[in-house]
C-alpha cells in the first residue's frame, strides 16, 4: 500500500535525525529552563512551536524583553513562506485538515526529506512526511521533556551539537546540487550568510542570506 | 508580557508563516517566483550550514567546525551525497580536530 510504504519510509528516513533533534531538544530545555522559563513551559513550547531557531532565540532573547522575542521569530518565521509554498506544489490539491497538519510541523528538517524524497519518487508526499513529523516531533518533545528535568548538567557547546546541526543543514542540502545554478546558490549562499553575519541583525541573517542566494539563482538561466 | 503568553504567540507567529501558502492553495508559482521557490530550499539550507559552521562563534575562524565542513564536503563526495555519509564524515572529523586543538 502506497500510503503506508510512504510512511514507514518517512520513520526510516529521519531515524538518525531523531537522534539529532532529541539531542537539540535536550540541548533547548537545558537552555530554556537556565534562561528563566518553567520546565512544563519550555515543553509546551516544543509542543506548540515545534521551531528549534524560534525556541532558541526565544531562549536567547527572552532577558532584553517581548519585543526582540517577537521581532526574531518574525524574522526566523519568514523563511517558512517559500517551503510552504513549495510544500503545497509538492502535496497538490489535499483536505484543509491535511494541509493544516502539514503545517503544524513545517519544519527544515522534515521539509528537506520530504523535497528529496519527492525528487526521487516516493509514492505518498503526505504520506511520508507525517512519517518524519511524528518521528522528529516525539524526538523534539522528548528530548526537551529530558533537558528540562536535567537542567544545567548538559553543556550543549561542549557536546558540539552546533556542528552536529550544520552538518546536518550540509546533508540535506547537498542532494540538491545537481545543476550548474545550484553552485551559484551555493556560492552565492555561503558568501552572503558570512556577509550577513558582521552586517545584519541576528534575527535577519539566515532569511536574508537565503533569500538573496535564490534570488540570484532565480535569475541564474542555465 | 508573560512566558505563557510569549510562547503562544512565537508560536502563532511560527505557525501564520508555515500555513500561509498551504492553507489556500495558489497556482504553483512561474518564471521568476517559481525559480526562486526552486532554488530557495537549498539557499536556506546552505545559509544555516554556514551560519553553524564557517561563523559558530559569529564570525568566521578555524575551529574544529570548519574542520566538521571540510569533512561533510568529503563525506557528501565519498558517499555520493548521502545524509549519513556527511553526517559520520563531518562528525568524525569534528571530534578529532577538537581533540587535538583543544
Amino acid at each position: 500500500m502506497p500510503a503506508s510504504s510512504s510512511f514507514r519510509r518517512g520513520v526510516r528516513d529521519s531515524i538518525l535525525i531523531f537522534f539529532a533533534i532529541g539531542a537539540f531538544g535536550v540541548a533547548f530545555g537545558v537552555v530554556a529552563v537556565d534562561a528563566g522559563f518553567a520546565g512544563w513551559l519550555a515543553v509546551l513550547a516544543s509542543l506548540l512551536i515545534v521551531s528549534g531557531a524560534a525556541q532558541f532565540a526565544m531562549a536567547g532573547l527572552v532577558a532584553t524583553g517581548a519585543a526582540p522575542v517577537l521581532f526574531a521569530a518574525t524574522g526566523l518565521g519568514l523563511r517558512h513562506l517559500p517551503m510552504s509554498a513549495t510544500l503545497a506544489r509538492l502535496i497538490g490539491p489535499q483536505p484543509l485538515r491535511t494541509r493544516l497538519r502539514m503545517a503544524f510541523i513545517l519544519v527544515d528538517e522534515t521539509f528537506g526529506l520530504t523535497v528529496h524524497a519527492a525528487a526521487a519518487g516516493v509514492d505518498d508526499v503526505v504520506a511520508y512526511k507525517t512519517g518524519a513529523d511524528l518521528t522528529l516531533y516525539s524526538g523534539w518533545v522528548t528530548g526537551t521533556v529530558v533537558g528540562a528535568l536535567i537542567g544545567d548538567a548538559v553543556d550543549p557547546a561542549a557536546a558540539g551539537l552546533g556542528a552536529l546541526f550544520g552538518l546536518m543543514f550540509l546533508g540535506l542540502a547537498a542532494p540538491l546540487v545537481r545543476r550548474r545554478r545550484d553552485w551559484v546558490v551555493v556560492a552565492t549562499a555561503v558568501g552572503a550568510t558570512l556577509a550577513a553575519t558582521a552586517v545584519l541583525p541576528e534575527a535577519w541573517r539566515l532569511t536574508g542570506a537565503a533569500g538573496a542566494a535564490a534570488l540570484i539563482g532565480a535569475f541564474f538561466h542555465e | 508580557m508573560s512566558d505563557l503568553l510569549l510562547v503562544l504567540t512565537v508560536a502563532a507567529i511560527t505557525f501564520a508563516s508555515r500555513v500561509a501558502f498551504l492553507v489556500r492553495p495558489r497556482p504553483a508559482p512561474e518564471g521568476l517566483v517559481g525559480r526562486f521557490l526552486d532554488v530557495f530550499p537549498l539557499a536556506l539550507f546552505v545559509a544555516i550550514a554556514t551560519s553553524e559552521l564557517l561563523t559558530p562563534a559569529g564570525s568566521p575562524e578555524v575551529t574544529p567546525a570548519l574542520a566538521a565542513a571540510v569533512g561533510g564536503i568529503a563525506g557528501a563526495a565519498i558517499f555520493r551525497r548521502a545524509l549519513l555519509g556527511v553526517l559520520a564524515v563531518g562528525a568524525v572529523s569534528f571530534y578529532v580536530v577538537r581533540a587535538l586543538v583543544g
